[in-house]
């Protein structure tokens, strides 16, 4: 077991990385092996992170799992550090399950196939990367390994929608998301080698990340440094999590993707930006952090507010699960400004909650567009008659994302709500506020799609495959019990989340 | 009683077995609800027993030091969040905890009766229809969720049980969703509910800050002994009243409850008459400390309450849709519960709570049976239905006579608490208005009643026939309920002395009549029901020239003074028209302009550039000369400067 320990999450990173390289060997016209093959390795990946999260200890706490591999030695100092704490644990758990999920949705993926896995691998090895990693160099390079597969994935496998005013190509979405997230990431590289640049400063140049928390801790870094950097992180990260107004990447990316992509992209992707406000901006630049906070918590509200009002005007399908995925990063957002125990606990379960929860509304409204090739809300109606399943898995999703008591939602965004009143109450008011849009433009959604007289052109409409209606149940499980017992997400969570805000 | 815990929990098991298992099981597992409801009152019978037998020296219990009476606490730590060392108030802590007080334990008893009773009426009543298993399951949640609601000892653990009864309103109203009606009354009920809560939960979070957790008995002792300061106490009792009155239908948020008889009748007898709708005047009940150390705020539900009373029992006078006429009659009476603790009348609210809760139960029940058998609602096309079902009928006349107010059934003993706590309490027009109600009230009853069973009988109506057996017998036993029910005001001989001695707020109440207030509420009941009786069964008085006379008030309380059209108007012109200039915006302005703008600057730079990329050698060679020029001229002039 202490082997196991040892080589977990260097498994979690090369096993996906590995296998996308052996997917290139698979033949190019035949989809269904490479399908299989992701399959096996998405569900090894899957098993590891769940041991990952049931291993961490969370009476111990701190950095678990530890483990540095040398790279390029003195004087540069670049290591692959490993090693996952309370926050980071449950969002490998998240990206194991969403990754099994996407890879089963894409069973409908038929031109390129091959490819497509590939790429899809590259991204969650990538995305496993960022979560587990201590080396700021590894963080970066493994932030852009789960950027840039997007661009293709989107470019190649997605679609564009003419929506009668205006038309969105895949080409255009592809392209803007790529070019403003590669912005964000500057912003970040910029901020990344200050840092660097800053500890050569006090002694040795290092990019690991703990040695740069140590010398946070010993005041190495003056206030106006941190004052100045941290805003770099803070966009640059905030850019990934849809900080408004640097979201509008989001919603058009979403619409353009094919299922299995947006499922990645709104259930982990975006969590990326979130967590690296955390790991980098918060841990290593505390003062920074608290200077700008204030900041932040205000483009927190005015995403949940704003996107939430953007949400009602919207009339197809992914437009709104965009936009209300821009609404709900706010939460997570704005809890993380709290900077209050209650309050990043909540931003950290939210990431999680809304993980699971959009994945599985894109994993339905894919469902749905592949039989009906309709998404507008003002054409579709009484689906829950053909479609039952899947028009329950989404409702479930949906009651979850209004902030449904006994949904994971609901402890989520509560815990934010009671952060947030701690600390900046006027916004506490315009949070819960925007929780109460949510039902709006979400039930009218409900109302007008699934619900209402049956529509005889969905006559002959097949319900959802066996397979999407298995990955719709495990996630409305997840779902389900979080919001019932989410003690074991939250004690682990609780803990890393002490140990950062001990360092303020 | 520490096994009250277990009341709700077996209508919360019988959901997912009732979901997972019903298909493949008879009646789709109708049955593990009402077994589940039945354990639930079994277990209830044997905790109100316990209770009222213990004393303040029993395990957990004492004698509250707000509403003085015994006040029992048990509690399981459910999650918790934040840091607990030092400052605890840094931290949050959902408890799973119940509080048993008289108040508790009267609500549960009305809620685990009527709930049973309905279950066993939708046998008969939902029989054929195709998603049969979900109605019960849905119900079952619903009864879970109501009685952890009321067993809650936290404000927290409240807020998740009040939400999960608003979802499981929302799915039952919405049950038969193919109707666009229902699909949007569900719609509408939700959301005009949830702005109600977006108050109640900034004022639970308000308590929360202020006291350090969510532990009822801490916010009221807080209010109590003064470490609250009464602005505070004023804030958060009106922000948990926006939500009470968003639950319970109050002015201006009634708009939902009309609508919400799209749903199933039983529905509307448990969810939208006798349980569901009381949450809000339960927890201003429940709250009653904070209410009262803030006094302002009791001013506010006065009145609230009373325009709610007023304003819907005139609409109930000119609705013709029997569900509902009984519709606004709830909100009217939920209105008067509200004025009663308005007016310091907590017995008389707690009381007027059970005995409605009986009779109108009752009373849909009653109309429900009515639809079964001739599938029809408009009063103006029925009439004389008692010589073909005679049971619902007599029934349906209890009902109407116990909410009218005629002495001895229960609605006249309870409106008579609360017509004593008025004239108390309150300035006299309140109590004048409070009498137009009570008239009213029984006008609309004995319209209801008389225009549908008495008189002529329709032809079509002639094959009609009388509930089948789960429904009559349920509507029977609700039927003595309403009858008898009103009697536990009295003094009896042994040691019962009256309710008040039961449930009350600091000091006991003995029963007691005030002779002028009781005659005049007689007098009004009998002389509405008269009324009603001549103008609606024999027809001898003809409305007609008054209606032409007070035309423009006819047709303003006729459209339910226009609620409906204003907030339409609201919806429409001001929310979505702003959500589509702010869409609009975000695609235009923030997209185009702003994402879209800098890409195209530097597309354009990029063009722009590219014109100076010739590709011919003599323009390269003039930009190379006259760059050494300059480079030259500059060279010189720093060496001479």
């Amino acid at each position: 077991m202490a082997a196991m320990n040892e080589i977990i999450l260097v498994s979690l990173i090369l096993i996906p990385l590995i296998a996308a390289i052996v997917a290139m060997g698979f033949p190019k016209d035949n989809p269904r092996p490479v399908w299989y093959f992701a399959i096996a390795v998405s569900a090894v990946t899957c098993i590891l992170s769940v041991i990952a999260f049931v291993g961490y200890d969370y009476t111990e706490g701190g950095y678990q799992f530890t483990r540095t591999y040398d790279w390029i030695g003195d004087p540069v100092n670049i290591s692959l550090a490993l090693g996952i704490d309370g926050i980071a644990a449950p969002l490998v758990l998240l990206n194991g399950i969403v990754l099994l999920g996407a890879v089963l949705i894409s069973q409908t993926i038929i031109h390129r196939s091959r490819d497509f896995f590939v790429l899809l691998l590259a991204l969650g090895s990538g995305v496993f990367g960022v979560f587990a990693v201590q080396d700021l160099f590894f963080l970066f390079f493994f932030y852009e390994l789960a950027v840039l597969p997007m661009y293709l994935l989107i470019g190649v496998w997605g679609s564009s929608t003419d929506f009668g005013t205006f038309l969105r190509t895949k080409e255009y979405g592809a392209m803007k998301l790529m070019l403003v997230l590669v912005g964000g990431s500057v912003l970040i590289w910029v901020g990344i080698l200050a840092l660097y640049a800053q500890s050569a400063n006090v002694g040795s140049p290092t990019f690991n990340m703990i040695e740069l928390g140590e010398l946070a801790k010993a005041g190495a870094f003056s206030h106006e440094f941190q004052r100045w950097v941290f805003p770099l992180f803070m966009i640059g990260f905030g850019i990934l999590a849809g900080l408004w107004p640097f979201h509008t990447w989001s919603p058009d990316g979403h619409v353009a993707a094919p299922t299995g992509v947006s499922m990645l992209h709104a259930g982990v992707l975006m969590k990326l930006g979130a967590f690296g406000i955390i790991r980098v901006g918060v841990i290593l630049l505390p003062e920074g952090a608290s200077a700008w906070m204030p900041i932040l918590i205000i483009l927190g509200t005015v995403n949940v507010v704003y996107g939430a009002i953007s949400a009602i005007s919207q009339h197809d399908l992914k437009y709104v699960i965009g936009y209300s995925s821009v609404s709900h990063m706010g939460y997570v957002i704005m809890g993380i400004a709290t900077l209050h125990p209650v309050g990043v606990t909540g931003a950290v379960l939210q990431m999680f909650s809304h993980g699971i929860m959009t994945a599985l509304m894109f994993a339905m409204v894919g469902s749905i567009y592949e039989r009906t090739h309709i998404r507008d809300t003002n054409v579709l109606n009484g689906l829950i008659k053909r479609m039952g399943t899947a028009s329950c898995f989404f409702a479930i999703a949906g009651l979850a994302s209004l902030g449904l008591p006994g949904l994971s939602g609901f402890i989520a965004e509560f815990m934010v709500f009671v952060g947030v009143f701690r600390t900046y109450l006027p916004l506490a008011i315009l949070a819960v506020i925007g929780a109460a849009i949510t039902a709006v433009y979400m039930l009218r959604l409900l109302a007008k799609t699934f619900f209402g007289e049956a529509d005889p052109r969905w006559d002959n409409l097949p319900d959802s495959s066996p397979l999407e209606k298995a990955v719709g149940a495990v996630f409305v499980a997840i779902l389900i019990v979080v919001g019932v017992w989410p003690a074991p997400l939250v004690r682990v969570i609780n803990i890393g989340v002490d140990s950062v805000l001990q360092g303020l | 009683m520490e096994w009250a815990w277990l009341i709700p929990v077996f209508s919360f098991i019988a959901v997912p077995l009732i979901v997972v298992l019903g298909p493949r099981l008879p009646a789709k597992g109708a049955f593990l609800a009402i077994l589940a409801m039945l354990g639930g009152l079994i277990v209830f019978a044997m905790v109100a027993v316990d209770f009222l037998q213990s004393g303040s020296n029993t395990n957990g219990c004492g004698i509250s030091e707000f509403t003085k009476s015994l006040t029992c606490l048990y509690s399981i730590n459910w999650f918790e969040a934040g840091s607990f060392v030092g400052d605890s108030s840094d931290g949050i802590r959902l408890v799973w905890g119940m509080l048993l007080d008289p108040l508790t334990v009267l609500i549960l008893g009305l809620i685990t009766i009527v709930a049973l009773m309905v279950q066993i009426y939708s046998l008969g009543y939902m029989h054929g229809d195709p998603r049969f298993g979900w109605y019960y399951a849905f119900h079952a949640l619903f009864a879970a969720s109501m009685l952890t609601l009321v067993l809650a000892d936290n404000f927290l653990l409240l807020y998740v049980a009040w939400e999960l009864v608003g979802v499981c309103s929302y799915l039952l109203i919405g049950f038969w969703f193919e109707r666009p009606s229902a699909r949007d009354a569900a719609k509408k009920a939700f959301i005009v509910t949830r702005l109600g809560d977006v108050g109640l939960l900034i004022g639970i979070l308000l308590l929360w800050s202020e006291v350090g957790s969510f532990s009822m008995v801490a916010a009221f002792e807080a209010a109590n002994n003064g470490s609250m300061s009464q602005l505070t106490a004023t804030v958060a009792s009106l922000l948990l009243f926006a939500g009470a009155a968003g639950k319970s239908a109050q002015f201006p948020m009634h708009v939902w409850l009309p609508d919400a008889m799209e749903g199933p009748t039983p529905v509307s007898a448990l969810i939208h008459a006798a349980t569901m709708v009381i949450a809000g005047v339960y927890l201003v009940a429940r709250s009653y400390p904070i209410f009262v150390a803030s006094g302002d705020a009791l001013t506010v539900v006065a009145w609230i309450g009373l325009i709610t009373a007023f304003g819907a029992a005139t609409i109930a006078l000119t609705a013709t849709d029997l569900k509902r006429i009984l519709a606004y009659s709830t909100i009217s009476h939920l209105g008067l519960m509200m004025l009663s603790l308005g007016a310091f009348g907590y017995t008389a609210a707690v009381f007027h709570l059970l005995a409605h809760g009986f009779s109108k139960a009752l009373l849909f029940l009653g109309a429900g049976s009515v639809m079964h058998s001739i599938d029809e609602l408009d009063i103006r096309k029925m009439g004389g239905l008692r010589k073909v079902m005679p049971l619902t009928a007599l029934l349906f006349s209890i009902g109407a006579l116990s909410l009218g107010g005629i002495p001895i059934l229960s609605g006249f003993w309870s409106k008579d608490e609360i017509l004593i706590a008025v004239s108390e309490h309150l300035p006299p027009a309140f109590i004048i208005l409070t009498f137009m109600v009570a008239f009213m009230s029984a006008l609309y009853m004995g319209r209801a009643m008389f225009a549908v069973f008495f008189g002529n009988l329709n032809p079509e109506h002639e094959h009609a026939h009388d509930a089948p057996m789960s429904m009559a017998v349920t509507m029977s036993i609700l039927g003595v309920f309403a009858l008898v029910f009103g009697l536990v005001s009295l003094d009896w001989p042994g040691n019962f002395d009256g309710i008040g001695t039961l449930v009350y707020f600091e000091k006991e109440l003995h029963f007691h009549l005030v002779p002028w207030i009781a005659g005049l509420s007689t007098i009004l009941a009998v002389s509405a029901f008269v009324l009603a009786y001549f103008i609606y069964a024999r027809k001898r008085i003809s409305l007609d020239s008054t209606r032409a006379k007070f035309n423009w008030l006819h047709k303003a309380v006729e459209n339910k003074y226009y609620f409906d059209e204003c907030y339409q108007w609201i919806v429409e012109a001001i929310v979505l028209t702003s959500a589509r200039l702010l869409g609009l915006f975000d695609r235009a302005i923030v997209n185009d302009i702003g994402v879209n703008g800098p890409g195209w600057i530097v597309k354009k730079v990029g063009i722009s550039m590219k014109i100076h990329i010739t590709g011919h050698v003599y323009s390269y060679a003039l930009g190379t000369m006259l760059g050494t020029i300059v480079l030259g001229v500059m060279w010189w002039l720093r060496s001479v400067g």
